[in-house]
This record gives structure tokens, sequence and C-alpha cells, in this order.
């Protein structure tokens, strides 16, 4: 497209951004330069004010002081159209695609490549939406699908396809893979690199660091609204971004490994669901820590439903350390003492009207008579409050009002309040930062020193390795390895999960 | 509590007086409606000077009544994340009913019976087509209303039938000259405050219209707490049924038409969300009182009735439209 002489040239330039919300300052005078063709990783813990920052850049929020120049014109957006129109587009973290349009008209929502008479024009719509999808190398998604049966992924090529104007200067990703897979989130490096060789200029949000050193150029890290460091992503460590991100040094992995007893907690032969899924063979003790890694779709969430009984097993045999079978409903997993945390906090996890108290005790109330009383109910949240260290002004606050963060560790002592012997998480740490991350860490090791059988899904290896006893990993509803962690290779891990995205042959 | 940690405190606590009134005014729906309600008590003790009589307030009192009642009932449903547009229908046939019952039998008490049996009936069958056959509640209830109205119609062939007996006292009587309705109506709110903030079933209504896949989850049976808003909805539909017909001295097929939007406005006007999850058993109360007051407000103003439907319906757009105004405030 245009020619290299300007990549050089910033095309973004924001100085001295503030911003308060009601008395609290959430940003202190943030300055950043971005080049044309750039990729930024913008880096730090929930809170620190990363998003507000992009809000503002893309017309969202207004701030209350300071300067956006694009190519070198001051600028006030009137609303994020108004920046759209100027070349700075915002992908959000939770997409926006309409799931009952097809690709091509989410691609050209709004004006449908619509004639003078209004009727629209199919034909071009469907041409424009195949050569922007081509243009970014997506051409396996196909304009005339609904976008609602694309996958996550997809759906976000159809986003970035919609931003993907003549005179799109700058693509803001707000945390673009929280909901890939590795193999999905390569796909959207490469699409971001393509991008930024034609001299777009990228900024996107991450918890992810390995992600942030495979394809950032520089990495910005916030910390509570100020900008801390600034630097190419080719010259530095990751550990010195994570002491920028926190202000102190490394991430907090469990020291100790708690030892499992004999105390068998969990014993499945030969398991499986109604679909896919299985067959498992798995023995849990009391105090492991199981690691359920795989990609999206391999059936971690599906292993941990079955076992919580939200999902009808389709053979096979389970004891429980009840002597019983597997739960025939969520209500009954509760009463025999297992907890679930599910991987999705808006849609499964929180109540976000009712109280911090209320949803931490929702599943413990159960237990106890009808009749509420507000002092039990104090003494019972009290320990769990502390021990999480939750942040919040009150025990009375709605839960909406509190961070992902703290809400997520609200829904964990939901868990943790009916003093589980089985604990399965999904995803305990999705869309949470670092610092709680390794709170969170170091609560599941003490929970498992304790005595309590956990059993987690995630997606994050380095998570699965930081935390586990021991790893399983599924690859398409089969376990394709289960072994101790210690002594594990990444990459034997990595190739157990891949192996059926590279020997289709052997389905 | 002060073993909450409180590092980091989201936003400052109201420093004077006003921003604390303005904080509550702005947390609690029910409080900007019972300011309403204040408001139009005062201007109307000003402008007419029958208003402040005994003789009138009791009227009123007794005018909202049945509303209020099934209003209770409603606000659980709507909390609970589904909505009962039958409760009118159910008032006319639980009407027909008792008054059936009790002229086949001779027992105004089996008329009683025949009331709440009615909409006790009528709820389970709500519930169950809502949690078994999964029906949207809008479309069961929507069904059941066509349904129950036209049964109350059938089995009287369109005519009413007289309803004077011992047990038209709960609907007619007064005791020491306080309608026995609005006694009632103070008794069953009391109750259903209770129920509503100090028992586990009234907070999973809540947990429920909030996010019903979470409270599934985290173990809460769904099933059992639809049905039993549905259920409860319909009991106190069928015990209204059973007071207009004792008001009347009179069962009319027709009774209670339209009474569904009357209650559903009274809820979503004393500060219910209709997403479900939020709103208190005081605001319902307070905001039936209102529109009880409003009503009359044109009676005494001699004003045309029609001017007072007009204003009822503005009345709820803005309050509502004021709270989610304030609500767009308080995220951004």
């Amino acid at each position: 497209m245009q020619a290299g002489a300007r990549t050089r040239a910033p095309v973004l330039s924001v100085r001295g951004i503030r911003k308060a919300f009601g008395g609290t300052a959430v940003l202190h005078g943030i300055d950043l330069d971005l080049a044309a063709g750039e990729v930024l990783a913008l880096v730090g813990e929930n809170g620190a004010g990363k998003s507000t920052l992009l809000n503002i850049i893309c017309g969202a929020l207004r701030a209350d002081g300071g300067s956006i120049r694009l190519d070198g014109t001051e600028r006030h957006w009137g609303g994020p159209r108004h920046a759209m129109q100027a070349g700075i587009a915002f992908v959000h973290q939770e997409l926006s695609v309409i799931r009952s349009l097809s690709v091509a008209e989410n691609i050209r929502l709004g004006d449908y490549c619509a004639r003078r008479t209004g009727f629209v024009d199919r034909a071009a719509m469907r041409a424009d939406a195949a050569a922007r999808l081509a243009e970014l190398g997506a051409q396996h998604v196909r304009p005339e699908l609904r976008a609602g049966r694309l996958g996550t992924a997809d759906q976000q090529f159809v986003e970035i396809a919609k931003s993907l104007t003549g005179d799109l200067r700058v693509l803001i990703l707000d945390e673009p893979t929280s909901s890939l897979t590795p193999f999905e989130a390569d796909a959207l490096f490469a699409v971001m690199r393509r991008l930024a060789a034609r001299d777009v200029a990228i900024v996107f949000i991450s918890h992810r660091l390995e992600e942030v050193f495979a394809v950032a150029d520089r990495i910005a890290v916030l910390r509570d609204g100020r900008l801390v460091s600034d630097r190419p992503a080719a010259t530095s460590r990751r550990e010195a971004v994570i002491a920028d991100m926190t202000g102190r040094g490394g991430l907090v992995a469990p020291s100790a490994r708690p030892q499992p007893s004999t105390d068998v907690v969990l014993a499945a032969t030969a398991l499986r669901d109604r679909g896919w899924l299985g067959p498992i063979e798995l023995t849990v003790r009391a105090g492991e820590i199981i690691g359920v890694f795989g990609l999206v779709g391999a059936g971690r969430s599906e292993l941990l439903e079955l076992l919580a009984g939200l999902r009808r097993p389709g053979g096979g045999t389970v004891r429980l350390f009840d002597g019983g079978g597997l739960p025939g409903s969520p209500g009954e997993a509760w009463a025999r003492r297992i907890a679930f945390l599910p991987e999705d906090r808006k849609a499964a996890g929180i109540l976000p009207n009712l109280s911090l108290l209320e949803n931490m005790l929702l599943s413990w109330r159960r237990t106890m008579p009808a009749w509420l009383r507000l002092t039990r109910e104090q003494r019972a949240a009290a320990p769990l409050l502390r021990r999480l260290a939750v942040r919040a002004s009150s025990p009375r606050q709605r839960l909406r009002t509190l961070s992902g963060g703290n809400q997520q560790k609200v829904v964990l002592g939901r868990c943790l309040a009916v003093a589980p012997r089985l604990l399965l998480l999904d995803e305990p740490t999705r869309g949470v930062d670092i610092a709680t991350k390794a709170e969170i860490y170091t609560t599941i090791g003490e929970l498992a020193a304790d005595g309590m059988a956990v059993i987690f899904a995630s997606s994050e290896l380095p998570e699965v390795l930081a935390l586990a006893t021991r790893v399983m990993v599924l690859a398409r509803g089969q376990q394709r390895l289960l072994a101790e962690n210690a002594g594990l290779e990444e990459a034997a891990v990595l190739s157990a999960a891949f192996r059926f995205q590279t020997e289709p042959a052997e389905a | 509590m002060a073993e909450v940690e409180a590092r980091r405190i989201e936003g400052n606590p109201p420093a004077t007086a006003r921003l604390a009134v303005r904080t509550i005014l702005q947390e609690r729906r029910e409080a900007s409606v019972a300011a309403m309600l204040v408001i139009v008590f005062a201007l109307l003790s000003a402008a007419s000077p029958f208003f402040l009589t005994e003789r009138n307030l009791f009227n009123v009192a007794r005018q909202l009544s049945v509303v209020a009642i099934v209003a209770l009932g409603q606000a659980l449903v709507i909390i609970a994340g589904g909505i009962d547009l039958s409760v009118g229908s159910v008032i006319g046939l639980a009407a027909v009913l008792a008054a059936m019952a009790t002229d086949a039998t001779g027992s105004p008490a089996l008329g009683i019976v025949a009331a709440l049996a009615t909409g006790g009936a009528t709820g389970i069958v709500n519930g169950m087509l809502v949690t078994r056959a999964r029906i949207n509640p809008f479309i069961t209830t929507l069904g059941t209303l066509s349904v129950a109205r036209g049964t109350a119609l059938l089995v009287t062939n369109g005519n009413p039938r007289a309803f004077d007996n011992w047990a038209a006292f709960l609907g007619g009587g007064r005791i020491f000259n306080v309608p026995v309705q609005f006694l009632l109506l103070i008794l069953l709110a009391a109750c259903m405050w209770i129920f509503a903030v100090r028992t586990r079933w009234g907070r999973d209504a809540y947990a429920v219209g909030d996010n019903a896949r979470a409270a599934r989850l985290a173990g809460l049976n769904v099933v059992f707490t639809r049905n039993m808003v549905f259920t409860i909805s319909g009991l106190l539909a069928g015990l209204g049924g059973l007071l207009l017909a004792g008001m009347l001295a009179n069962a009319n097929p027709n009774l209670g038409l339209g009474y569904e939007l009357d209650v559903i406005a009274a809820v979503i006007l004393g500060g219910v969300a209709l997403t479900g999850g939020r709103g208190s058993i005081g605001g319902v109360v307070i905001g039936a009182a209102l529109m009880g007051l409003l009503r009359n407000a044109f009676v005494l103003l001699n004003v045309s009735g029609y001017w007072q439907t007009i204003t009822i319906g503005l009345v709820v757009i803005i309050a509502v439209g004021a709270d989610s105004f304030n609500r767009k405030t308080e995220d951004d």
C-alpha cells in the first residue's frame, strides 16, 4: 500500500492523558507514541487503566486533560464513530457480531452496500466481504454464512474485517486472545502482522506474556494509571516486565507441592459422556491438583461438567470419596461437597445485582436452615473474605461494582464456603490480573495441602505447569496424557494436545 | 464488618447529607417513588378538603388493596426473571368458581377454598409449562390468560352470579371502619417481605432472576423456585378474585379484566427490574399506593377518567426512565 517512507513517523501521538471517575484518578498523564506498522502490547494488572486509555483513544470516553494527535493534527473525538471515520478502530474483548446476520452483513453493517433505492446489493456486499477477509488471510470464512455459526476466532476476523477500510490507521484489540486456543491465536497474530505490514499501527491488551513477546514490537506497561515502562520487545526480559506490572519481581508459584495422601477421592474408569468425551481413566487422591490441558474443544470443560453433575455420563464407572457415583445434578454435587467453578464468570458465575455476601454464600446456604440469620452468614463469610483478600468497601456491595479479579475471588469463595472434598475449577484465572492470579494459585496450593482434591482445566500451559501435581492432556475428547508434573517437558504436553491437529488420519 | 479488607474503596463515600440523600435516591428506586407518593399526598391534601377525611382515605385503601395484593405475587415472579400475565383472568375465574362452589354446596368456606385452589392450580400450570415444557413465561401466561377468562365465561355462560355470604366479608367488610382487604394487604405484605428478605426461598428467587445459569451451577433448584413463584402469584390472584367478588357481592366472569397491566405497572413503578434480580416488596406496596392515590386524585378533582389512564402511563414511563438514566450515569 503506502511507501515505507512513513514507517517511522508517529501515526498516533498521545500526550498527558488524564482521567478520573468520581474523584478517583484512573490515569495520571499518559504519553504514548505509535508508529505506522508497529505492534504495541499494552500490559498491566486489572484496574491499571489500560481499557480506560484505549477507550479515550477510540473516542468512547472523554479525557479530563491531554491531547490526541493523529498524523500530527490534534483531534477531539465526538464519539467512537467519529474516531472510526478518522481511521481508529476498536475490537472489543466481548465480540459484538450480530449472530443472526450473515458474515457479509456484519462486515457492511449499517450500509449493506445499499443502492440509492434503498435495496441491498447482496452481490456487492458479498464480494466486498470476501475481499476484506482475503486481505486478512481469512478466506475460509464464507461471507454468506450466519455469523452466529462461526467460532470465536472467526468472529474476531469478521470484527477486524469490519474495520478494514482503506484509511484504517490504528487498530485497537482488547484482550483479543482471551477466548482463543493457542492455534487460533497464532492465526490472529498472523493477521496482525499482515496488517502491520500494511502500515496499520496496532495496539493490543493481553494478560499472556508469552504472546506479548511473540507478537509485539514494543511493550508498554501501565500500573496504577501511570506508564511505568515502554520498551522494545526484542531486548526486554519477561521478569522485568512482570516486575513493572506488579511493582515487585517474579510470579509466585506455589513453593511446596502438597503431598497426596492415600485417600482416593475420585476413581474413574472408562468414563464417557454421551458425546465424544472419553474414555477417561483417572484416580485422584486427596491433596492432588490435577491440571487438565487441551485446546478449546478438547473436552476440558465437558470433563469437569460431567464430574459436577451437569452432564449425563455415557458409560464407565466412577466411585467418589463418599462411595457414590457421579452426581445427577449440580444441586446434588454441592450437597455432596463437590464444588464447581464455571469457566464463563459473567454468564455462569456471578449474580451481578446481588451482594458480595450473597454471592459468596449462595451454595453454602443449601446446607443451612431456610431461615436466614445475618450473624451466622457474616461469621461464615469473614474467614473467606480474609483468606481470599477480597477488596471491597462492604460485603453488602453489589457484585457488579467489583473488579473482575475480585469477582473471581468471590465465586471461588462460594466453592470454598461448603468446605468441598473435590474442587472443580474451569479456567480459574481467566481474565484475572497477574497479582490476583498469584493469590489464587497460592490459595489452591494451600487447599490441596489441607487435603482437598482439586481438578482444574486451563488453556494456559504455564498455569497448568505452575499449579498441577499431575497433568492430563485432552485432545478431541481423548485422554492423550496423564503424568506427574515433576519432570514433564512442556513440549511433551503440547505435542499431546496438538496430536490430532497434525495427524487427522488417526481418527 | 471490620474483617473486610477495605484497601481499595470504589468511589468516595458521600461526604454530606445531601450527597447521601442523592445516593439513596439513586440506589433505591423505591425511595424516589416514596418521595412521589408523599408529594402527591401533600398536593391532594392542599387541593381537596375531602382528601384527608377518614372516609376517603379508607376508600383509597380499599381500592388499591386488590391490585397491591396481586402485585406482591407478581413482584416475586418478575424478580425471579418471569412475568405472569394471567393474574387478571385468574381473578375472574377464581371469583366465579368461588360463587359457584358456594351455591353448589351452601358453604362459603368451600367458596374460599375454591378461589384459592383455582389460583394455586393456575399458578402450578403456569410453572409447569415454563419449567417442564420450557415455554417462555410471557407466552405461557398469555395463553393461560385467555384460557382462564374463557373458562370463566364458559362456566357461567357469561352471566354474573351473586356472591353474598359471610365470605364476602373479606372483600367488603370493615373492622373498626378499616377495610378488611387493607388489613389483609398489610399482613400479606409483611409476610411477603420477610419471605423475600429473610428466607432462602425468597433469596433464591432473586438469584434465579439475576442469573439463572449461575444459580443452577451453584446448586440452586431453579425449577422449584420458578414453580414456587408462579404458584404464589396464582394463589394471590385467586385471593384477589375472592376479595373483588366479596366487595361487589357479585362474581362477574369479566372481573379483573385488564388488571394484569395495573399490577405489572405497580410492580415496575415500585422499582422491580423487569429483567429480574432487583426490587423490593416495600417498593411494590409503595408503587401500588401511588397508583391508588393518583386514581383518587382524578375522582376528587373531578377530572375525566381518561386523563387518569394517560397519567398513570406517563408516571410509569417517567419513573422507569429516571431509573435507567440514573443507572447510566452511574455506569460511566
